[in-house]
Parts: structure tokens; sequence; C-alpha cells
């Protein structure tokens, strides 16, 4: 289109200059890391602490949005997820916006720890369709913590996604957003009243069942899971059966971490009926991600064709 | 062997070799003690390329001494194109140079080549279908054109984001109509916006003060970018770029600060041309290896024709004289013919007479008897360097029998006379 090169962008432009200027990619991590741990928390701009909604607007430049949610795990081993979305953020929006997968597509970006032990259990940014997003993943925190125990707070940000999200998608067109939550865990066994209350603010009073919090995120969200290949849990037959169980063929395996926008992309196009797998995948390698395209056409091999299945299964 | 600050320009239409000759001059070899390489015309679309110590890069923005660790002004004459500049810091950091952006010194007055008039220019080649112009599709006319009769957005606007902003705006609104019916795009302004504000912070912006104080450190080296042959005034109309190539502006420049300098014109041992206008000495039969120089979508083909003494002079005398040549190629296989002088209808032309300066109608006339011209040609002789220098009544100063810095060497002809 405007380009001669997919990665003569304003936003790969700016990242270099901020570079330049020695700006930390998660320049907040780096200003935390100068706090003493106990005083760590989530930015401000972050922080779903009494946050009433965050909201996914029509405007009039782009009257058709559509919310997308990325929120991915960041506790130790998951480090690397942020770091790989924020190199390929271009990338992502580029391929959702050029490639005509998504008209006006908005994304939000959060993260996920684990809030029995974390300092910041959740953080929940804002839907943005422009250089904001990359300000976004900049602050967010990555704290690298988490027990041992398998488990992380997913359902306290399924809890978040379905009660404090206001879309015009939903609202106005009665359509779905993606969630995509990015990980290597299970769900705790069920969401805890308490965390509610802390995290989130809410005077919610008794825990809440995993599934129920997924049947009612289902209603207006494609939800999906990706579990990429980085931590002994990826041959785990415990985490599939636990996302199978909860999110049908919407729980994709990912062989190659460095795929995760690609993989992101793609499955939007494909669920929005734009593209279908194999001119999904030669448009990846169009736009120099050919080692990319091999393993996103891995994961979505295994779940084939009904990844154009709509709603989310039996859930 | 130069006796002062040295203005580099290409007396063809481009790709003489004007990248090495500059990364040369620049090195340590050399020894001429250079404190900055200035760019004095052009923008994004300059493509110099450079092999040196293994590495290899094809200068756009940068200047060519990059390597040898020379800093680069981009005067106020520059066509500044910030997101390809941010690319080109990319590939010079990945080949080893630290920090390229702080080699930087942009002139605040210079022009900004903005995505919107990248848009403008594709959607306007596009449209010419068959009749292009050989547009790089790089925005340079748009950007040269537009600051004509518009408040343009300049460098210095980047440090005002309100400012550019509002131009900005204006721009996409001039634009509009060009733009919206082709297959161009470009990001929101917001996002532009914020680009341009990071790079106004990463970038050392100066005012004309920057050009004596690198003066006063040591040597300048002006690298043209283009070719003399395709000046906007002195080209052969309409097949030229919205720049000046020759000299003058380096000259003009020179003067502000009260000094001089040599003008060293580069040529190789035969002619080339990228994309459309009049190559009276091609030859489509010549197949030389040309690695760095590819037919480009906006661009057209690379053509090549044999040495054109008729040319290059015009070159010199619209240059207002040059002072040295830099020739190269002179490994290239094949390149034995030179023209005399070319057959027209009844008559022959061994000479093109410069017409008044920014006569475009002259100009033209000289494009249709280009256009009719079939060149009498005769064999270079074995010993091909003072034939040259005769041809060229200049010096060579500088000779390459290959693409490297290690196959640039100072002549004996300049020792002796030095």
């Amino acid at each position: 289109m405007g380009y001669g090169n997919w990665d003569d962008t304003a936003y790969r432009a700016a990242k270099t200059f901020r570079a330049s200027r020695g700006l930390d990619d998660f320049g907040y991590t780096a200003e935390m890391r100068g706090v003493p741990y106990a005083d760590w928390q989530a930015h401000p701009t972050l922080d779903p602490l009494g946050v009433a909604a965050r909201e996914c607007r029509d405007s009039a430049e782009h009257g058709n949005s559509l919310p997308i949610a990325v929120l991915f795990d960041v506790t130790g081993s998951m480090g690397r997820v942020p770091r790989i979305m924020q190199s390929k953020l271009g990338k992502l929006h580029g391929l959702l916006r050029r490639k005509g997968y998504a008209d006006d597509p908005q994304i939000l970006f959060g993260a996920i720890g684990d809030a029995d032990c974390d300092r910041v259990p959740l953080q929940v940014g804002q839907f943005e369709s422009d250089n904001r997003m990359d300000d976004q993943l900049r602050a967010i925190l990555l704290e690298g913590g988490g027990g041992g125990q398998k488990s992380e707070s997913y359902e306290l940000a399924g809890y978040f996604m379905a009660t404090h999200i206001v879309t015009d998608a939903w609202e106005k067109r009665h359509k779905k957003g993606y969630l995509f939550l990015i990980g290597d865990e299970l769900n705790k066994p069920k969401l805890a009243s308490r965390h509610i209350r802390s995290v989130i603010g809410d005077g919610v009073r008794r825990d809440i069942s995993v599934e129920s919090i997924y049947r009612e995120l289902a209603e207006r969200w494609h939800v999906y899971y990706i579990l990429p290949n980085q931590s002994s849990y990826y041959h785990d037959p415990e985490i599939a059966d636990h996302w199978r169980g909860l999110l049908g063929q919407h729980f994709l395996k990912l062989d190659d971490p460095a795929a995760v926008c690609e993989l992101i992309a793609l499955t939007i196009g494909l669920a929005e009926g734009r593209v279908d797998v194999d001119s999904g995948l030669a448009d990846l390698r169009d736009v120099g991600s050919a080692a990319e395209a091999a393993a996103v056409g891995k994961a979505l091999a295994a779940t084939g064709p009904r990844i154009r299945a709509l709603p989310s299964g039996r859930n | 062997m130069f006796r002062s600050h040295i203005i580099v320009v290409d007396l063809g239409f481009g790709d003489a070799g004007k990248g090495a000759t500059v990364d040369w001059l620049c090195s340590a070899e050399a020894g001429l003690g250079v404190a900055a390489v200035v760019r004095f015309n052009g923008g994004a679309q300059a493509a110099h390329n450079v092999i040196a110590e293994g590495r290899h890069h094809t200068f756009a923005q940068f200047g060519s001494g990059t390597f040898s660790g020379v800093p680069t002004l981009l005067s106020r004459h520059m066509l500044v194109e910030p997101i390809a500049l941010a690319g080109e810091a990319r590939q010079l950091a990945a080949l080893g140079v630290p920090d390229p952006l702080s080699l930087l010194r942009i002139d605040g007055r210079a022009l900004l080549t903005t995505p919107i008039h990248i848009a403008a220019n594709r959607a306007r080649e596009d449209a010419r279908g068959s009749s292009r112009h050989g547009s790089c599709g790089r925005g340079i006319g748009e950007t040269a054109w537009y600051a004509l009769e518009h408040d343009a957005p300049t460098v210095s606007d980047c440090l005002h984001p309100k400012v550019l902003r509002v131009k900005l705006q204006a721009l996409a609104a001039h634009y509009g109509p060009l733009i919206a019916p082709s297959e161009h795009r470009y990001e929101p302004i917001a996002d532009l916006v914020d680009m341009y504000s990071e790079f106004a912070l990463a970038v050392r912006i100066v005012g004309g003060e920057q050009l004596a104080r690198f003066a006063r450190r040591g040597r300048l080296v002006f690298e043209g970018a283009q070719g003399v042959l395709l000046d906007e005034w002195r080209g052969f109309h309409p097949h030229t770029t919205w720049s000046t190539v020759e000299p003058r502006n380096a000259h003009a420049m020179l003067a502000e600060i009260g000094t001089t300098g040599d003008v060293l014109g580069v040529t190789r041992t035969y002619m080339t041309r990228h994309g459309a206008g009049p190559l009276p000495t091609e030859d489509p039969t010549r197949h030389l290896p040309e690695p760095h120089n590819t037919t480009g979508r906006y661009q057209g083909e690379f053509r090549s024709g044999h040495f054109d003494p008729i040319l290059l002079r015009y070159a010199i005398a619209v240059s207002g004289g040059i002072d040295g040549l830099a020739i190269t190629h002179l490994d290239a296989p094949g390149t034995r013919y030179a023209a005399t002088v070319y057959a027209i209808h009844d008559g022959i032309v061994d000479h093109l007479a410069p017409g008044r300066w920014q006569d475009l109608d002259h100009q033209q006339r000289l494009t249709d008897l280009l256009g009719m011209a079939e060149p009498i040609l005769t064999e270079m002789p074995e010993d091909v360097m003072p034939w040259l220098e005769q041809e060229l009544d200049t010096p060579v100063l500088l000779a390459a029998d290959g693409p490297t810095r290690k196959h640039r060497t100072p002549t004996t002809t300049t020792i002796a006379a030095a």
C-alpha cells in the first residue's frame, strides 16, 4: 500500500528513535526495579482497581470498531511474550488493517499474574488504535513472580473482561470481540471473592466458579487461549484438557512464541471470514514472517477448519 | 591533492560512484582529515553504495563517510524523511556502527518528506500510466513542489507538535482528492506527529551556524545526490529531478562561511540511467552485472550505454567547471567505445550548449535533440586515463577498478601534479 516495505512504519521509526535515547522497551518495569518490591504497583493507566469500565467506542474515523483484547501471563517464563508483542505490535495492527482482516481494530493489552502471591496480579489497559498501544505495553509491569502451583489468576482477568468492558461493537451491532489469553498454566480452582475485592474493588462476597466466568465471557467474546512452547507445561496434558474443557477448539498450541502476533492476526482474519488459512499464511510470508507462518500453520492445523465455528463450542 | 573543501558531484544520471568516492575521501587511508559530510540536495531516494572493510551499505540519508565515523550534516537543501532515516539507522547499527543517529546534524529549515507526500507521489505516478517520469516513488518531487506554494512542514516543526499537526492536516487535505481514489494510504496523523516528536528528541536539529562549526574542525565533503544531468534546471526536461544537483548550492554554502571548495566530478567509464529519459549511447545488448541497481516499480529499468564525452562535457559546463575527476568502473568489461559525435538528420552535433539558467524551453530542445541523436562511436585506447583527461579537459584525481574502498587509488597524475 503506501509503503515499499512493511517495516517502514511510523511505529517502528518512533521505537527506533526512542531506543536511541536509551529508553527501555519496558520503561515502567525498569523504573520499578529501583523501588522496594513491597511497594511495586501497577502503572496508573493499567490498574484495574476502581475502574468502572474500559471502553471500545466507534469514532468518526473508525465507525466499525472491533475490540481485541490480548492479556498475557507475565509470570516467570512468560516474560518473553510481552517483549515479542511489543516488537511485533506494528505488524499485528498492520496485518489487521492493511490486509483487511478487521476494519477498525482497537487493541487492549493486559497482563495476568498470580493473585495469591504477586504484588500486581492484574493489569488492564485501554482499547487503542494507534501508537498509544505501544505506550500501554511500555507501562506494563513485568513482575515475573508467580507461585509454583501451576495456576495463575486468568479467571480474575476473565471476570474483569466479562463485567468491566463496554463496547460499541456489542451495544450497537451485537458483535462479539476477541479475547486472547496467552499463558502456560491453569486457572485457579475458583475465583476468590477476596481477589475481586482487593484487585478490582467490586464488593463481591461469594466465590465464583471458573466455568461460570468463561460461560458469561463467551456471550460477548470469542475467547482463545494460546499456549506458547516455552515452558515445561507445553506437553502437559492437564493444561490442554483444562483449557479445551473451557474453550473447546479455541485452545491453541503454538510451537514458536515469536509467532504469537501472526497467530492472533490470522485467527481474527479467519473468524471474521476475511481470509482462508492458505492465503492468510501467504500473507504472513509476504510480510516477512516466513518462519512464523510455519508455526501458525501448525497451530491452526491442529484445530483444522473448525476454527471457523463461531461460538466457542459448548460453552 | 585537494587544497580545500571538496564537492562531489555525479556528472551523469546518477549511480556513478559518489558514495564509494565519499567513503574513500573520509577514510583513514585518504588521510584528508574530513570533519563532516554535508548533504546538499535530494533526500531519501539517494542510493549510494559503499563496500568497505567487509561491510556493504546503501547510503540514503546518512552521509557515505559514516563507516569512518564522520558525522553528516543534512543541510537546509535536503528533503528529510525520518521514517526511512530510522530504518537506515537500524541497518547501520546492525553493521556495527555505534549509535548512528548521534552522527547526524539536521538543519531545522530542511523540508520534511512525509508518508502523505509519498502516497501522493505514488498515486500521481500510477495515474500517469505508461508516460511515467521515472520517479523513485519516494515523495521527493511532491515535497519540493508542495513547498513552493504552501507552508510545508520542516524539520524544526517536529519540535512543535501543534504546529506540525496543523501543517500535516493541511497537507492531507490538499492531497485528499489525489490519494483517496488510489491504492495508497498513510498512517493516522496523530501517529505521525508522535513519531516526529520522537525523531526531534533523537537527532540534533541545528541552525545555519553548524556548517562553520564543522569547517573549523576540518575539511568538509559535500556529497551530491543523483547526477548533474538530472538537475531540475540543467537536466533534460521533463526527465529531471526536483532538486538542484549541480554544485551551486554547495558553493553558496561555502561562500556563506567565507571559503571555497574544489569540485570532484564522478563518472563511470560508461553511461547509465535509471528510468525514463534520453540516453543517446544506450546499447540494450550490454548486460553488465549491476548488483545494487535493479528495476524499481516506480523508477523503471536500469539502462546502460557507452561512454559519452559530449554529455559529460555538458555536465561539466553547467557545473561551472570542475577541478578533478574520479573515474570508476575501470574494471567493467566491454566498455571500449565512446561517442565522438551524434548524427542528427543531415548534420552532426559534437557539443550541447548550456542555455540560460532555468530556461526549460531550452532544456526541452536539448531533450528533443538527444531523442533523435545517433551516436558515432570510436574505440577508446587501451591506456584510457590520459585519453579521458584530454576528452574532459580535467585531471583524474581518483581511479577505481572495483567496488570496494580498497579498489580506489589516487592517480599518478595527481601525485605528479601535486
